[in-house]
């Protein structure tokens, strides 16, 4: 071949390569259109219904509240609105990174719970991961006089902030990550020892006390991954359960895959692994997924942590995960707290969460509460 | 250009450049490494060797793709996130709009390759540096990833798994050979025809060795680099397509690093990131070299810490070899 006929053939290659893609695009956007199409007509006639049945519990309530007031014998003219008028509560949040589901979920838990309670006024800001927009976020909240802040900090770097805050008068609830010093309302926050603890027992109760596990650890440089796993090797200490192969999967699920396959390979007969511990659920399922590849994934129990509704939990209803326990957000506490706040009751200055275990026996009643210890 | 000039069929396929044998050595020498540290056998299984591959395997195809790049002298730093994007368009449409798998996957690797045209366009005909033009690319699809059009942001899956992802994880007889590993083949064999049989690889070669004497030989600059970034695109969406099906999710934070993995792999394989020489095989080399070497690292349950060292020095130690080779400017 003559050089311009091989580049007469390089670009023919790459035409039909191009066509078959456009194709294909074109395909999958005539699919996604009338998908959409659907999924809209199917939505508007559910929420069709749903306004329907909110109309008629409105009226189903007017009616009873009338029928009281016609008992009591008083004449209707105080406007029930006015009363959630003057005890209206404005709260300012402000989240540290929305990119993370964990913490995704958490905004939509302190927005569903906000909503429960007309009188609040949610204002919520993500700081995108960046120290310096949280502070400034919080600077704001200050000079818009809210009247209380919650805040999840991204780290200490939030300390001078919070505090500043909190000296100006706006009560600060801080979740889930702890600031220095005592410049802050109320702090609430989950336990990750608790939660290695309540797993190491969980794993020593399902195994009989004797059996190889397989444990795969968050970040070593991270607090919460250390937490979660050493009272997990304290509570196996003096029984028959071995830890056979341990790795950082860096709360990555790539990192946890290729992990396991490492476990797998180092442990090749049927039967040598009894059970697999992942730092959080994510873990878990990469790790379920790889002894699937390995047709080994019947023979291992699988454990997690976190419990999100749509990621662990949804993963042990459908038989994937043998368990997974919850680490809770506080958003229902968060609120709460707020509005004990505001009608001027004390709160304690840090309330550490419990936690939850779901089973595949309990996932449908909502799992089994885990208090904190005292 | 092209080292294979000047020289009969018989020498090029059985006196390779030196290039290649270093490869090779280093390729033995890990394997050397692996049978001495070999935990309690089980490097000697077959299924070691299976896994290794099958873990790498998704890494090589990037790799391929941005061999070319870095031989026309540039470097392409989106690949994770077209990694990333194509998988959640691949995932979105396989598992929420119930597209065809065939249709699903040519989507997520077109808007890939879309991306790829896009840096091209960026950096041969508007002058963008590379780092810079794949940098934008980078932040942007990573963007376009976790949109509201897209995953919104979570982790799309689908349980049980939909049967074209079955399909990709699939194994074939006899030896159980993943799906991947071919297909990491077929690309391979792509890459080294296109740099070595067609002449727009030969360009690619004249622009990475010298852009100044390339324009002056009247080779068509900005088109070749068009193309090098469009196969880079095109190789980064098939990757991810295969590493969503692997992962079983299209998940909008995938990929995170690993155009690093993929320049790693094609340092290692002996192809200079000043652009001009290197080629298809010596990134197949590179691969196998720094997968085994994962793989070895991993069944003897190194620390995370410890096993970052040992790879930061593989990298430094291969690029150290390739100062020591004579210039061929």
């Amino acid at each position: 071949m003559t050089p311009t006929r091989r580049a007469n053939a390089a670009t023919f290659v790459l035409l039909v390569v191009i066509l078959v893609v456009l194709a294909g695009f074109a395909v999958s956007a005539y699919a996604l259109l009338r998908a959409t199409r659907e999924r809209a007509s199917a939505e508007a006639a559910r929420a069709a219904a749903q306004q329907a049945q909110v109309q008629a519990r409105v009226a189903e309530s007017m009616a009873a509240l009338e029928a009281e007031r016609l008992r009591e014998g008083a004449t209707a003219n105080t406007p029930a609105a006015s009363t959630a008028e003057a005890s209206a509560i404005r709260i300012g949040y402000s989240q540290c990174n929305r990119g993370e589901p964990w913490r995704e979920q958490m905004d939509k838990d302190i927005k569903a719970h906000a909503a429960k309670h007309p009188e609040i006024q949610l204002i919520a800001k993500d700081a995108q991961n960046e120290a310096l927009r949280q502070i400034a976020q919080v600077k704001e909240f200050v000079s818009g006089k809210v009247d209380t802040l919650i805040i999840s900090p991204k780290d200490t770097s939030l300390t001078a902030a919070v505090a500043e805050a909190f000296e100006s008068g706006i009560p600060v609830i801080v979740l889930d990550r702890a600031v220095e010093g005592e410049k802050y309302t109320c702090f609430i926050g989950a336990d990750n020892r608790l939660i290695g603890a309540e797993v190491g027992k969980w794993v020593v109760k399902t195994l009989n006390g004797t059996g190889n596990v397989v444990e795969l650890k968050g970040l070593a440089s991270t607090i919460p991954s250390r937490d979660r796993s050493e009272p997990f090797h304290d509570a196996l200490k003096s029984t028959g359960i071995k830890v056979l192969y341990e790795a950082d999967m860096e709360w990555l699920s790539d990192r946890a895959r290729e992990k396991m396959q490492a476990a797998l390979s180092r442990n090749p007969q049927k039967g040598s692994i009894q059970l697999v511990y992942g730092a959080n659920d994510p873990a878990a399922i990469a790790a379920y997924n790889a002894a699937k590849d390995a047709g080994r994934e019947n023979e291992i129990i699988f454990v997690g942590v976190d419990a999100l509704p749509h990621e662990g939990v949804e993963m042990v209803r459908r038989g994937v995960l043998a368990a997974t326990f919850e680490y809770p957000n506080g958003a229902d506490l968060a609120i709460e707290t707020a509005l004990r706040l505001k009608k001027g009751e004390a709160v304690p200055k840090k309330i550490t969460l419990g936690t939850r275990l779901f089973t595949r026996e309990n996932v449908d009643q909502g799992g089994t509460p885990i208090p904190a210890k005292p | 250009m092209s080292p294979d000039r000047g020289r009969t069929p018989l020498e090029r396929w059985f006196l390779p450049d030196r290039s290649v044998w270093r490869a090779i050595g280093a390729l033995v020498s890990v394997l050397v490494l692996g049978c001495l540290w070999n935990a309690d056998g089980a490097f000697f299984a077959l299924g070691t060797h299976l896994d290794a591959l099958w873990f790498i395997a998704p890494f090589g195809i990037l790799a391929c793709g941005l061999t070319v790049v870095i031989i026309s002298g540039g470097i392409d730093l989106s690949v994770g996130s077209l990694v990333a994007l194509s998988g959640v368009v691949f995932y979105l449409l396989l598992a929420r709009h119930e597209v065809p798998g065939p249709i699903a996957a040519a989507t997520a690797i077109g808007i890939a390759s879309v991306c790829g045209v896009t840096s091209g366009l960026l950096v041969g005909f508007a002058r963008v540096p590379p780092f810079i033009a794949t940098l934008g690319m980078m932040a942007f699809a990573r963007g376009l990833a976790k949109s509201p059009w897209t995953s919104d942001n979570v982790k799309i899956t689908q349980y049980p798994d939909p049967s074209f992802v079955a399909m990709l994880n699939a194994r074939i007889p006899p030896l159980g050979t993943p799906l991947i590993v071919p297909v990491f083949a077929v690309a391979a064999a792509c890459t080294w025809f296109f740099l070595r049989r067609l002449v727009s690889g030969t360009r690619t070669y004249a622009i990475g060795d010298n852009e100044r004497a390339a324009v002056c030989a009247g080779v068509p600059v900005r088109r070749v680099k068009l193309l090098a970034y469009s196969i880079g695109g095109l190789m980064a969406g098939l990757a991810g397509v295969f590493f969503a099906a692997l992962e079983r999710q299209g998940n909008p934070d995938g990929g995170t690093g690993y155009e690093l993995t993929a320049i790693a792999i094609v340092v290692v394989g002996g192809t200079s990131l000043a652009g001009g020489s290197g080629g298809a095989s010596l990134t197949v080399l590179g691969t196998l070299t720094i997968g085994y070497i994962r793989k070895i690292l991993d069944i003897n349950a190194v620390e995370t810490s410890t096993q970052n060292m040992i790879f930061g020095a593989i990298v430094v130690g291969a690029a150290l070899m390739q100062s020591v080779r004579p210039s061929r400017r």
